[in-house]
């Protein structure tokens, strides 16, 4: 295969692939006035103006929309998607730092609500019995204490310093460098890094 | 957890416009319903009318329960919530970590049952409670049972029940154990006759003395050695049985327990039950018992002699001993650290090994050899620096750590000599010294390990009588009957979930006449084979019933009901063994000509002759792989052997091409004209011949009838008949399929 045909070859693709599959960006529609998130009692609702199968805008309402993000760990406020009661896809949200403040509390609002994960400050007690190991920590909203099972694995590691403890009933907790641990702390977990 | 008792107090506390029977479950939550982080304290009474929120003591909201069209349990991530839909709008009631999970959606599902029946099930506070109630801590997975708190005085003794009948091995072994320890006190006291009596005798002394104290050192040893060995093999005897005895009753009991037991265990840790625990009461006994029962025997005769001999000489060795263990433990504790890292390092680089080679067809594929190789390199590199780091460590610190615990014998060395100097120790008793504390060190090292190894074999013994007390659930009744089914299938009213958050079936009825060809379809996750579970009572009903000619299947025995249905799963398991064994396996009676009536009637014997060991080939792990249809054909042989009265097909064919499918669907034809046949199929040309179709949607029937029936319905039946017409437009050669047939 010549030079150039490779990589007439290479870029082909990736244009086609933008062609055939649309991602609605909810966060340029939002600039553009096409969209409007806003609070309906408890919850977050979305009015939109989106276009339709035909390439035809039409305007519509949701009652309640919920919030995934889709790198939960790498970068929590970018590629968030928007789902209906049905969990189908709306939009995404492709940089939430891209909306408008006022709109951008309602929905941060709504991520807070649904991704509850304690800041670990720091680390008072790990203590290995019986498979599990139990924990006393001091975060950001007050000490707390957990039992992790099977604790290797259930840090996650995202990178070298960052990582999220996982317990055994689910909950999670960031320590957002650990290297910023104090001594004591950082010696208590680096036996699980 | 508090206890429901405990929450219905606290919210009768608050609130005195209710009476304690009104009361149906109270809620209680931790985080504010607003995203706003901190921690609060609230309860959510559910009462006869009312649905009350307190907050920090304060009544926050209150909603009539008539109004409530649904309870939902609805988790986030780290943080659960309850809703309620209230027809025009929906409402979030509480909010919490998710501890509190399992109880949200336990009770969301209970009082959803209340909404519609006005009867609420309040037994649910054991199945959501994975804390031990005495000392709040977790139960180990999979069990009920706190090690803790256990009573572990019980189980010592149910173990001893289980080990009676070999209790001659046992006393026999501790018997030895004694006199094993006897004869290791007596060797140094041979040393000391032979060294100050004959060695540096002041006159010369007999010989045949001499020969005498010889023979009895090489006595005592020869006799030790022999009892040591025959103390092994009793007590890997006596273990050995008392093992194969207890993992017999493990694996037994578990065959027994309902899948809904079971399937809340991973098979690794099943597995580990069956093998891993016991192994650890086995190496307990065989080994650990009987070396803690000689070392503390030796451990005191030791230090009884040595405090005969001389007080002050004892306290000298005993009093640093304490220092010494605890200097040893610190060392090893250190050490152990720095060698989990370097092993979980290991094993990651091993993990990674294991991922590309498996997946060396898509390295290659993708050409991404080079990358592979450099993340190999770098975790290598990581655990060769720490590697290089520990071995320096202890090259280090071990040798210094011995010179300062051998400090003490130096002391003890001045002692000694200054006693033999001064004519009152002879160099004898002084050697007899030596040996002697060289001995108790031995014990000393030892029993700073006999708790954790204690517990240990307690937590194993408890976790494997936890899983020999487990209740049968789907336990067949004492007067249960043997019934000839003739195939009449009624379904009443059924609702079925695996675990208490969520229905997978809402109140199904059906009645299926005997003889009928039933095709079950409906989306992935509706139920299909949740519902063919139920009629094989893999699993019992949370409520209605299910009736084979009039009887409850829960009056039917097991093994009657089940050797009369056949089943063909979509997941096609082989067992190691040949494709005759495989093929017999529910029948294993069955002659060969059966066997290839069977197989030929599943379209199977063709594709098995041309194998070159035809139906002695070997099938199953490192055995002959078979293709996702072959495999299939196998099953259906399996099944139609067994020559069942309800045939239960679950996309038993989904693997086949179209043809081959259909040369087996005529032959099923042919067969299912006296059996009644459940069916599931996505292909729903696979369901051509079914009498009726039955269409599930969310857990319920949406729509019953036949082919024709439904298609003039132009509901769910015939919007997927159509997106599938659709899709076989796309391939042409589909579409001729599907027009011939």
């Amino acid at each position: 295969m010549s030079d150039s045909r490779k990589s007439e070859a290479n870029n082909r693709p990736a244009s086609a692939l933008r062609d055939v599959v649309k991602i609605v960006k909810l966060d340029d529609e939002v600039a553009a006035g096409n969209a409007v998130f806003y609070k309906n009692k408890d919850f977050l609702a979305l009015r939109a103006k989106l276009e339709n199968e035909n390439g035809e805008r039409e305007e519509k309402n949701w009652d309640r929309v919920f919030l995934h993000r889709a790198f939960p760990f790498d970068d929590p406020y970018e590629y968030i998607s928007v789902l209906d009661k049905d969990q189908n896809e709306i939009g995404i949200i492709g940089d939430l730092r891209n909306i408008e403040p006022n709109m951008r509390k309602l929905i941060e609002e709504e991520l807070e609500r649904k991704y509850y994960t304690p800041t670990i400050k720091a680390i008072k007690q790990i203590k290995e019995r019986y498979g599990f190991s139990h924990w006393k920590v001091e975060t950001d909203i007050g000490p707390l204490q957990f039992t992790v099972q099977d604790t290797y694995r259930s840090i996650i590691r995202v990178t070298s310093t960052r990582l999220f403890v996982v317990d055994m009933n689910g909950n999670r907790y960031e320590i957002p460098d650990i290297h910023e641990l104090d001594r004591k702390s950082y010696r208590m977990i680096e036996l699980y890094l | 957890m508090e206890s429901q008792k405990a929450l219905k107090e606290r919210f009768l506390e608050l609130d005195k416009t209710v009476g304690p029977g009104d009361v149906i479950v109270v809620l209680p939550f931790n985080l504010t319903p607003t995203a706003r982080k901190e921690r609060v304290d609230g309860l959510v009474g559910f009462t006869k009318d009312k649905i009350k929120v307190y907050r920090d003591g304060a009544l926050d909201v209150e909603y009539d329960i008539a109004n409530v069209k649904e309870v939902k349990c609805v988790p986030g991530i780290g943080c659960t919530n309850v809703e309620i839909d209230l027809g025009e709008r929906e409402v979030l009631l509480c909010r919490a970590d998710m501890s509190m999970n399992l109880l949200y959606a336990t009770v969301a599902k209970r009082l959803n049952r209340y909404l519609e029946s006005g009867v609420f099930d309040a037994s649910f506070e054991e199945e959501v409670d994975i804390y031990c109630p005495k000392c709040m801590r977790p139960y180990p997975p999979g069990s009920n049972v706190c090690p803790h708190c256990a009573d572990k005085k019980k189980y010592l003794s149910r173990l001893w029940d289980i080990a009676k009948p070999y209790k001659g091995y046992i006393i026999a072994s501790v018997i030895m154990y004694f006199i094993i320890s006897a004869l290791n006190m007596l060797g140094p006291y041979f040393n000391r006759i032979l060294v100050d009596d004959y060695i540096k005798a002041e006159e010369i002394p007999e010989f045949a003395g001499f020969l005498t104290v010889i023979a009895c050192i090489f006595g005592v040893s020869l006799l030790s050695r022999v009892l040591t060995i025959l103390r092994s093999l009793t007590m890997v005897e006596a273990s050995n049985k008392v093992i194969t005895k207890l993992r017999s009753m493990v694996f037994n009991k578990i065959e027994l327990l309902s899948l809904k037991r079971v399937s809340k265990r991973t098979a690794g840790e099943l597995i580990n039950r069956v093998t891993g625990d016991t192994a650890t009461v086995h190496d307990f006994i065989t080994y650990q018992l009987g070396e803690i029962v000689q070392q503390i025997l030796v451990f005191f005769a030791v230090s009884l002699m040595l405090f005969i001999y001389d007080w002050r000489l004892a306290l000298m060795i005993l009093l640093p001993a304490p220092i010494i263990m605890v200097a040893h433990r610190m060392f090893w504790r250190f050490i152990h650290v720095r060698y989990d890292k370097q092993w979980t390092l290991s094993a990651k680089a091993n993990s990674v090994l294991h991922d590309i080679f498996s997946g060396i067809r898509v390295v290659k594929a993708f050409g991404m050899e080079k990358a592979e190789m450099e993340r190999y390199d770098k975790v290598t590199a990581a655990e060769r620096d720490i590697a290089i780091s520990n071995e320096r460590t202890f090259a280090l610190i071990f040798p210094v750590l011995g010179f300062f615990m051998g400090i003490g014998e130096f002391f003890l060395l001045y002692y000694v000599g200054n006693k033999i100097l001064g004519g009152t120790m002879t160099l004898g008793e002084m050697q007899q010294f030596s040996a002697y504390v060289s001995i108790i060190y031995g014990p000393l090292n030892w029993m700073a390990n006999i708790p954790r190894r204690l517990i240990r074999v307690m937590t194993s013994i408890i976790k494997i009588f936890d899983i020999i007390d487990e209740k049968i659930d789907v336990a067949d009744k004492e007067n249960a009957i043997d019934l000839e089914i003739k195939g009449h299938i009624s379904i009443e009213n059924v609702s079925f979930g695996y675990d208490d958050s969520k229905d997978v079936l809402r109140h199904v009825s059906l009645e299926i006449k005997p003889g009928e060809f039933i095709g079950i379809v409906g989306k992935s996750g509706v139920g299909k084979t949740t519902l063919t579970n139920l009629v094989m009572r893999l699993y019992d009903v949370d409520e209605g019933s299910i009736k084979i000619d009039g009887y409850d299947i829960r009056d039917i025995s097991q093994e009657s009901l089940r050797s009369q249905i056949g089943v063909v799963l979509q997941e096609t398991f082989l067992f190691s063994g040949t494709i005759y064994e495989n093929i017999a396996y529910a029948k294993p009676d069955a002659t060969r000509e059966e066997v290839i009536t069977a197989a030929k009637l599943a379209g199977a014997h063709k594709f098995i002759m041309r194998l070159p060991d035809a139906y002695n080939t070997k099938v199953g792990e490192r055995g002959y792989t078979l293709s996702g249809g072959e495999r299939q054909r196998i099953a259906i042989a399996r099944a139609l052997l067994h020559d069942p009265k309800i045939l239960i097909l679950d996309e038993a064919t989904s693997s086949l091409d179209t043809e081959t499918e259909k040369q087996i669907q005529d032959a099923l034809q042919q067969l299912a004209k006296n059996r009644t046949t459940l069916a599931i199929a996505h292909r729903l040309s696979t369901l051509r011949n079914a009498t009726r179709l039955v269409v599930l949607d969310k857990g319920t029937v949406a729509e019953v009838g036949t082919h024709d029936e439904l298609m003039r319905k132009r509901g769910i039946y015939y919007n997927l008949v159509m997106a599938q017409r659709q899709m076989n437009r796309m391939s042409p050669e589909a579409a001729k399929i599907s027009e011939s047939a």
